[in-house]
C-alpha cells in the first residue's frame, strides 16, 4: 500500500537540499461518530447478582437463534424449554451453555480452610478431558451429550441445540448452532484511500528499552517526520490511531507495595507514573498531527471490569489539551468515514483461549463473531459489570473491521457472511514484543502489518 | 546527531535536514579528510514475511544498509537518520538524542514536520475549568483537615484565567494523583528546602522565609495540595503590591510554603510555574487589591467569629464541586462525600490556626523562628 505509491521517490532525500520542501495536509477527519455509548457506565452499582446478565442474554438473543435454527432445521422445528421437554422427541432448545471444569480456579476453593489448599497457579489452559457441558435457560438445566465438541465452547455462550432427552436425563445433540453473523451494516466506506493505524501493547514503563526507539519510530512514521516524500504523503492518508490497550506495561503493576511494610514503601512511586509520564508525551506528539483514540487495557490504570471505562484525562494533562485526543472505553465501537469498527484490547479473546481449546486468536475473534456475543466468558471467569438492563455486549450489527488487541501475532481475514456482510477481523500484535502494528485501508477493507526496528549490538537483520 | 535534532535545533523541515545531512556527508568523504563518519540510514519497505507483504520500516547501520535494501521487495523511502563520530553498537543513543529534543520542544512538535493537521487545536479554555474544579476537589479529599481558611483563598482564586491553572492543575494533578499519602511527609521535607528554592526561585525576605519554615511545619497538614494555585498568585501578589502588612503577610506566608513545595516538587517546571506566575501577575494586579481585601476580611472574620467562616469558604468549595458535571471518574464521587465534613474539621483547623498565626506575630517582633501549639 505505502510502499507502491511511495517507491518512485523513494530515495529523493539522498541529495542536496531543495528549496522548501512540500508540506502535506492530513487528510481531514470526515465522519466520525462515537457509537461506544452502550460501553460506557455511567452510575455503578455493584449491589446486583450476576444472574441477571446471563437472563438479560438469553431472553436477548433467542429470538435471533430461534429463526436461525427454523432456517437450519426446518421451519416445522419444534422448539421447546427445557421444563417442556419429553424424552425421545426430536426438538431444538435455545439455552446458555456452562461448562463445568475441574481445574477452573475457583474462590471458594481457594478460601476454603478445610482442604488446606494452596491457591492454583496460573495456567495457560484450564481445559481437561473430563469437562462437561451443560445447557441451561430460564429454569432448568440439562447435560449435553452427542455430536458436541465439548473442548471448544466455553461459559456463556447462547446456542441452539437440536436433539432429543435421553432416559437417563441427558440430552442427545444432533446437531447445534449459533446466533452466526449478526444483520449487515450498510457500506458507506470513503472511496480513496484512507488508513487507520491499529497498535496495542505499547508497553510504556517496562524495564527494556529496546520497544522504545520502534514506538518513537512508529510515532515519527505517523507524524510524517520520517521517511521520503512518497512515505510522508501516504502517511498523511492516516486518518487515526487506535491504540487498543496495554499502554502501560505489565511491570506497571507493582502489587507487593501491598504486602511490604510501610516504611519501605513510603517514599516509592508507583512505577505507573513514570510510564504514564512517558505515554503523556508520546500522545502529546501523536495528536499535533493526527486524531488518537486510547483504549484502556488490562494493564492500564483503570477499572479492571468489562467494559472498562476511558483513562481519565487528569492523568494526560499535555495530550488532553487536544481535541484529537479520544479517551475511549474498552471494547470500542465507532463509526469512521462509515466503516464501522468494533474491537477489544484482547482480554476477551485471551480468557477464551484458557478456556477453550481454540489455540489461534484468530479463530477464536471469529468464533466469537458468530455467537453473536464479544465476550461470553464475561461474568463467569472474566470481570464483568452487573448489568440486569441489557447486555451491551451481544452483537447486533455486524461491524465492518473487528478487531483484538494484544494478540501474540498479527493476523488477519476478510470473512463474508451468508448476507453479504463482509468483515475484517485482525489480531493486533503486542507492539512492545513484536513491533509491529497494523494499517488498515478503509477503502477495501485491507490490512499491512507494519515492523519497526532499530539495531542492537548483534543484529544481523 | 539526528535528523529531527538538526530540524529542531536549525528550524527547518525535517526533510531538509535530512537532504543536508546527506549533503554534509557526501562532501565530507569526498574532501577525504580522514575523519570518519558513521551513518545511519532509514530504509522502509516492503517485505514479504510470514506469508504476507508486511512494511517495514528499519534504522540500520551504513554497512547494512545495502544487505537492508535487497531484502526488500520495494522500497519506500531511504535516508539519512543520523551522523556521528563514533560507530553505535546499538540504537539506543539515537533515542535518546530524539527523546530529549522533543521533550524540549514537546509543545509544538509537529512544526517541521511534513504533515500539519488542522483538526489538532488546543482545546478551548471554557472546556478546561472543568478540569481543575475537579481536580481541586481530590487533592482537597486527601487532607480532610486541610485548612477551612486556606480553602477560603481557593474559590476567588480560581476566578483568574483558567488556562493558567489548566497547566498547573494539570501538571498538578498528574503528581498528586501519584502521591496521595506522600503529599504531607514530603511537603514537610520541602518545606525544609525551602529557605533554599525560594531563594533561587524568587527573592523573599529572609524574614518571610524563616516565617514560612515555620508555618510550614506548624500548618502542613492544612496546606494541602490545591490551594497552591491561589497561593501562587497570593505570592505574585507580595512582590507586586510590596505592602508589607503584618495581614497580607500570613497569608503570602500561608501562600509560600505551598508554593514551595509545589516549586520544590515540580523542579523540572519551574521554568513553566514561573511563567505562568509572570503572567498571572500581570493579570493578577487588578485583582491584587480584592483579593487582600478579602483576606483581611477573613482573618478579621477568624479572630471575631469562626462559624461566620464556616459558611464563607466552604460554600464556594461545594459550589465549584458541583458546578462542573462530573466526569465519571470515581474518585470524584467519593471526594463529594468527605466535602461536608471537611468544612467542620476545617472549623478547629481554624481556630488552632488563629492561636498560630498570633504567635507567629510574636516570633517575627523577636525575630526568631519558634514553635507553636
Amino acid at each position: 500500500m505505502f510502499s507502491e505509491q511511495a517507491a518512485p521517490t523513494a530515495q529523493g532525500l539522498l541529495a542536496p537540499p531543495s528549496a522548501k520542501p512540500p508540506t502535506f495536509p492530513r487528510v481531514p477527519v470526515s465522519g466520525y461518530s462515537d457509537c461506544s455509548q452502550p460501553f460506557q457506565l455511567g452510575e455503578r452499582s455493584f449491589s446486583r447478582q450476576y444472574a441477571h446478565i446471563y437472563a438479560v442474554r438469553l431472553a436477548g438473543m433467542r429470538p435471533g437463534l430461534e429463526r436461525r435454527a427454523r432456517s437450519r432445521w426446518g421451519n416445522d422445528t419444534v422448539l421447546r424449554k427445557l421444563s417442556e421437554l419429553q424424552a425421545g422427541e426430536k426438538c431444538c432448545v435455545v439455552g446458555t451453555l456452562f461448562k463445568s471444569m475441574q481445574l477452573q480456579p475457583s474462590i471458594l476453593q481457594e478460601i476454603s480452610e478445610e482442604h488446606n489448599l494452596v491457591p492454583q497457579p496460573p495456567l495457560p489452559k484450564y481445559i481437561q478431558p473430563s469437562d462437561e457441558l451443560i445447557l441451561e435457560d430460564e429454569l432448568q438445566r440439562i447435560k449435553l451429550e452427542g455430536a458436541i465438541d465439548v473442548q471448544k465452547l466455553v461459559t456463556g455462550t447462547i446456542l441452539a441445540v437440536y436433539g432429543s432427552e435421553q432416559d437417563d436425563g441427558g440430552f442427545l445433540v444432533e446437531d447445534h448452532c449459533f446466533a452466526d453473523l449478526p444483520p449487515l451494516l450498510p457500506w458507506t466506506g470513503p472511496s480513496s484511500d484512507r488508513f487507520v493505524l491499529l497498535a496495542s501493547g505499547l508497553g510504556l514503563g517496562s524495564v527494556s528499552g529496546e520497544a522504545l526507539l520502534s514506538t518513537q519510530l512508529l510515532v515519527d512514521v505517523v507524524t510524517g517526520q520520517l521517511g521520503a516524500e512518497g512515505e510522508q504523503s501516504c502517511a498523511a492518508h492516516i486518518t487515526r490511531v487506535i491504540l487498543a490497550g496495554n499502554l502501560l506495561s505489565q511491570n506497571t503493576q507493582s502489587r507487593d507495595t501491598i504486602n511490604k511494610a510501610k516504611y519501605l514503601t513510603k517514599k516509592t512511586q508507583a512505577a505507573s507514573v513514570e510510564a504514564v509520564k512517558m505515554l503523556d508525551e508520546i500522545l502529546l506528539q501523536l495528536c499535533t498531527s493526527v486524531p488518537v483514540d486510547v483504549m484502556p487495557g488490562e494493564f492500564d490504570p483503570t477499572n479492571y471490569t468489562l467494559p472498562q471505562q476511558p483513562l481519565h484525562r487528569c492523568m494526560l494533562p499535555l495530550a488532553s489539551a487536544y481535541a484529537t485526543l479520544r479517551l475511549v472505553t474498552n471494547p470500542y465501537q465507532a463509526n469512521l468515514d462509515g466503516v464501522r469498527f468494533l474491537g477489544t484490547s484482547g482480554q476477551n479473546i485471551s480468557d477464551i483461549f484458557k478456556y477453550s481449546s481454540m489455540d489461534d486468536y484468530l479463530e477464536i475473534l471469529e468464533w466469537t463473531l458468530l455467537a453473536g456475543h464479544i465476550s461470553p466468558t464475561a461474568p463467569d471467569t472474566l470481570g464483568c459489570y452487573p448489568f440486569y438492563k441489557s447486555d451491551p455486549f451481544i452483537l447486533t450489527e455486524c461491524p465492518h473491521v473487528y478487531f483484538c488487541g494484544n494478540a501474540p501475532h498479527f493476523q488477519s481475514k476478510l470473512l463474508q457472511g451468508k448476507e453479504g456482510q463482509r468483515v475484517l477481523l485482525v489480531t493486533v500484535p503486542d507492539f512492545s514484543a513484536t513491533q509491529t502494528a497494523c494499517l488498515v485501508n478503509l477503502r477495501d477493507l485491507t490490512c499491512q502489518p507494519i515492523t519497526f526496528s532499530g539495531f542492537g549490538a548483534d543484529s544481523e537483520d | 546527531v539526528t535528523y529531527k535534532w538538526l530540524s529542531y535545533t536549525l528550524g527547518v523541515h525535517v526533510n531538509q535536514a535530512k537532504q543536508m545531512l546527506y549533503d554534509y556527508v557526501e562532501r565530507k568523504r569526498k574532501e577525504n579528510s580522514g575523519a570518519q563518519l558513521h551513518v545511519t540510514y532509514l530504509v522502509a519497505g516492503n517485505l514479504l514475511q510470514n506469508g504476507h507483504v508486511c512494511h517495514k520500516v528499519a534504522v540500520v547501520r551504513e554497512d547494512k544498509l545495502e544487505a537492508m535494501k535487497s531484502k526488500l521487495s520495494t522500497i519506500a523511502s531511504v535516508h539519512v537518520y543520523s551522523i556521528q563520530k563514533a560507530l553505535l553498537k546499538d540504537s539506543s543513543p539515537l533515542y535518546n538524542t530524539d527523546y530529549d529534543i522533543v521533550k524540549t520542544n514537546l509543545q509544538h512538535c509537529s512544526k517541521f514536520s511534513a504533515i500539519c493537521c488542522a483538526a489538532a487545536v488546543p482545546r478551548t479554555p471554557p472546556d478546561a475549568p472543568q478540569a481543575p474544579a475537579s481536580a481541586q476537589s481530590p487533592p482537597r479529599q486527601r487532607d480532610p483537615g486541610a485548612a477551612g481558611a486556606v480553602n477560603g483563598h481557593g474559590p476567588p482564586a480560581a476566578k483568574p484565567p483558567p488556562q493558567q491553572h489548566r497547566g498547573i492543575m494539570g501538571m498538578f494533578a498528574a503528581k498528586a494523583a501519584a502521591k496521595p499519602q506522600d503529599t504531607q511527609k514530603e511537603a514537610k521535607a520541602e518545606a525544609k528546602e525551602a529557605p533554599g528554592v525560594s531563594a533561587a526561585s524568587s527573592k523573599p525576605p529572609t524574614k518571610n522565609s524563616i516565617m514560612n519554615n515555620f508555618f510550614g511545619k506548624a500548618a502542613m497538614n492544612k496546606v494541602s495540595s490545591v490551594p497552591e494555585q491561589p497561593k501562587e498568585e497570593k505570592e505574585v501578589v507580595k512582590p507586586s503590591v510590596a505592602v508589607a502588612e503584618p495581614e497580607s503577610s500570613p497569608n503570602t506566608v500561608a501562600e509560600k510554603p505551598g508554593k514551595k513545595i509545589e516549586s520544590a516538587r515540580n523542579q523540572q517546571k519551574d521554568k513553566k510555574s514561573k511563567t505562568k506566575r509572570a503572567h498571572r501577575s500581570d493579570d493578577e494586579e487588578e485583582r491584587d487589591p480584592e483579593n487582600v481585601k478579602k483576606k483581611r476580611k477573613r482573618i478579621k472574620q477568624l479572630q471575631s467569629d469562626s462559624s461566620d467562616e464556616e459558611d464563607v469558604p466552604p460554600s464556594p468549595t461545594p459550589e465549584e464541586e458541583r458546578a462542573p458535571s462530573p466526569p465519571p471518574a470515581p474518585a470524584l464521587k467519593t471526594e463529594l462525600e468527605p466535602a461536608s465534613t471537611e468544612g467542620s474539621a476545617g472549623g478547629k483547623k481554624r481556630k488552632r490556626k488563629r492561636v498560630l498565626k498570633s504567635k507567629m506575630f510574636i516570633d517575627e517582633e523577636e525575630g526568631c523562628m519558634g514553635k507553636t501549639g
